[in-house]
């Protein structure tokens, strides 16, 4: 007998506004039916209303976990449309930047990932403390703990603090001794591995076919990752490498950005040993009539979920249309997929392993 | 040593069952029964909100009363106070009385526990196989208080209660006829007294890590709290039940892990044997409380179970192992 269970859109499950309907056979699953959108707030088309720079605030709220990659994918979009180039230190800021931004992102996953298999809550109180330290450290470059709105036109709003690296380099060593006592926790307990190994498998075509992104695609096995294959910033200075998994399970899934973690540690570390000294300030925000020099602009970015893009249609004053991709709704649309025949108590642990954040599906 | 004939062994266990006469006296002892029920439910809930908290890195409950141990207090005045809400396709009578019917079995089987040669309520031949079989009654409890309430996430949790019952009963009823063979009977207090040189968990280690396990389960205590599964179920089979109800049920959780400690202390840990400058009690009471202790530990480092995970735990690993057990057993100790 198929009965049909509904499960959200408040439910301690699934993080956020997401609705399921799940039919159930007993304990089995056979069907997930995804429904979103209600947290649908029309941010492409408030853009539209507003002059550039007023729109960063906007786009921090899309992906709430990981603010900054929104923001400075929105600047990156401006700065191609105005033709600006990016001063180099500044280069380096936002790249040591967005690699904090994923770290606290990938810590605040991990900890809900181990509330989702059924731990009370252990890993996810020691992630956010750990998650709470690498905030503030961006708070100390950007003035704000959460939502920074520190890009600029070509640079940033101002110059990281004097005392940044002495800052920074302990906490990287810390969290670099904490990331193996995270993996201890965790996957020297074989109920564990259990529960992520062979469960939600996602082939490579089909993760292909679906257009998924980010550490879900990695962790089916195919190396593309924005970072080195787009090549922005000076990622190919700081001996950046994607980390990629083969199986395509739930424990791949884990794994790429457990590796994750460590690689943003080094890519951090590299890049404060190799920073430039010079100016790092960009553009005031008041840009009356500024100089279109692309009229259409296409960006992508490796935000900590996926492979973020913005299609952007310039006008002199404000954007003429702006297109959003979020890695999140495309990740979120293999749940189906992937879910089916497993148990329900699985449904939750591979909607965890997606990393899907719901305002950012929503837009 | 030997078991005899089936039948002559159940009627003298059943003829040594002395009730105990004297009215008043057994007043006096339910009423200590429940005090030490609410003392330790109350106390073992501060205590396991500050234990999480410290591995948690937090602080728990500080600001009622003395390092917050007024905090369940408060807590329990409010649930009192809250409005008590049935749902609408609830089964009423069903529903009202499933949890007290859960806390009053939890409650009588502790009175049977003895606490020390001389402090016990009744001295039952078969103690044992009684309070086993009454505690496998507790999943069909839970089943039709989980399908009273009407609920979806509470129907599969009541479904996954029956399968949880399958997995361990049989491995934990198996150690039983182990231990049982060892003491030479179901009784309680002989199996505290045939403990004396060494308690069972050295003779039978495989055992005690068998029933440790089972209780774990019976217990519904993590790794397998998955009738409660609150990350997938919400909260399972008790996502329906409100206010007083969902006080009554924490009360039922603490009420549970005591009995649960309480046997394996008697069974595995020598019960109340321990150096006389205490009370026997005394040690009966420490050793419940480090397995409490112990079973919070693992509350706190492990992850949850899948539902069929556990039943091919229970059947490929515990079962077998169970068997092992009991023949190592006889092998070694029955001659």
């Amino acid at each position: 007998m198929i009965t049909r269970i509904n499960v959200g859109p408040i439910h301690p499950g699934t993080h956020g506004v997401l609705r399921l309907l799940v039919d159930v056979d007993g304990d089995t699953i056979k069907r997930v039916e995804t429904h979103i959108g209600f947290l649908h707030r029309g941010v492409e088309k408030l853009v539209e209303t507003r002059m550039y720079m007023q729109s960063p605030p906007y786009m921090e709220k899309l992906d709430y976990i990981a603010p900054l990659a929104f923001d400075e994918l929105l600047v990156a979009a401006i700065e191609g449309a105005l033709g600006v180039e990016v001063k180099e230190r500044a280069q380096y800021i936002r790249v040591i930047q967005l690699e904090l931004q994923r770290i606290a992102s990938h810590l605040l996953w991990l900890g809900t990932l181990a509330n989702d298999v059924g731990q009370l809550a252990t890993v996810f109180m020691w992630a956010f403390s750990d998650r709470d330290k690498v905030m503030r450290l961006l708070e100390e470059s950007s003035g704000t703990r959460m939502f920074y709105v520190n890009q600029r036109i070509g640079g940033l709003i101002r110059d990281q603090p004097p005392d940044f690296k002495e800052h920074a380099l302990p906490l990287l060593d810390y969290l670099e001794k904490r990331i193996p006592e995270f993996e201890a926790t965790l996957e020297k307990n074989p109920i564990f591995t259990q529960r992520m190994k062979g469960i939600g498998v996602l082939g490579k075509e089909d993760a292909i076919n679906f257009g998924v992104t980010g550490p879900v695609l990695r962790g089916s096995g195919i190396n593309y990752d924005t970072r080195s294959n787009q090549d922005y910033y000076v990622y190919k200075k700081l001996n950046f490498a994607p980390q990629i998994q083969y199986r395509g399970d739930s424990y791949s899934r884990y794994k790429v950005r457990m590796l994750e973690l460590r690689e943003s540690i080094k890519v951090v570390r590299n890049a404060l040993n190799k920073m430039p000294e010079g100016d790092a300030l960009g553009l005031p925000v008041r840009l009356i009539n500024p100089a279109v020099k692309n009229r259409i602009v296409r960006v992508s970015r490796e935000t900590p979920r996926g492979e973020g893009m913005m299609y952007m249609v310039a006008d002199p004053q404000r954007p003429y249309r702006l297109s959003i991709r979020s890695p999140s709704f495309v990740n979120l649309s293999v749940l189906d997929h992937i879910s089916r025949e497993h148990r329900f108590a699985d449904l939750f642990a591979i909607l965890a392993s997606l990393d899907p954040v719901m305002a950012d599906v929503d837009r | 040593m030997s078991i005899g004939n089936p039948f002559m062994w159940l009627t003298q266990a059943l003829q040594s069952a002395n009730i105990v006469s004297n009215i008043e006296a057994l007043i006096v002892y339910a009423i200590f029964i429940a005090v030490l029920i609410s003392v330790f439910d109350y106390l073992f809930g501060w205590v396991e909100r500050k234990m999480i908290a410290k591995a948690h890195l937090r602080h728990g409950p500080t600001y009622v009363g003395k390092y917050g141990i007024l905090q369940n207090l408060a807590d329990f005045i409010k649930l009192l106070s809250k409005e008590n809400i049935i749902p609408r396709n609830a089964d009423r009578l069903l529903f009202m009385t499933m949890l007290p019917l859960l806390l009053a079995f939890s409650v009588f089987l502790i009175f049977l526990v003895p606490l020390s040669p001389t402090l016990q309520a009744t001295n039952l031949g078969l103690g044992l196989l009684i309070i086993f079989v009454t505690l496998s009654f507790v999943p069909s409890i839970v089943f039709l208080g989980g399908v009273a309430t009407g609920n979806k996430f509470a129907d599969i949790s009541a479904q996954r209660s029956v399968i949880m019952l399958v997995s361990y009963e049989l491995p934990v009823i198996l150690v039983l006829v182990a231990v049982s063979t060892l003491a030479n009977g179901f009784n309680l207090g002989s199996i505290v007294a045939a403990q004396s040189p060494y308690w069972f968990i050295i003779l039978m280690p495989l055992g005690f890590v068998i029933f440790f396990i089972g209780m774990l389960a019976e217990l519904e205590r993590p790794p397998f709290d998955i009738r409660e599964a609150d990350s997938e179920l919400i909260a399972g089979w008790f996502t329906d039940y409100s206010s007083p109800y969902y006080m009554l049920g924490l009360f039922l959780d603490y009420t549970r892990m005591l009995l649960g400690s309480l046997l394996i202390a008697i069974i595995f840990l020598g019960g109340w044997l321990g150096p006389s400058f205490l009370p026997p009690m005394f040690w009966l009471l420490a050793k419940a409380v480090i397995i409490s202790l112990a079973i919070v530990f693992i509350r706190v480092a492990t992850v949850r179970m899948r539902i069929n995970s556990l039943l091919r735990f229970g059947w490929i690993y515990l079962l077998p192992l169970s068997i092992i057990n009991l023949i190592v057993t006889f092998i070694i100790f029955v001659k």
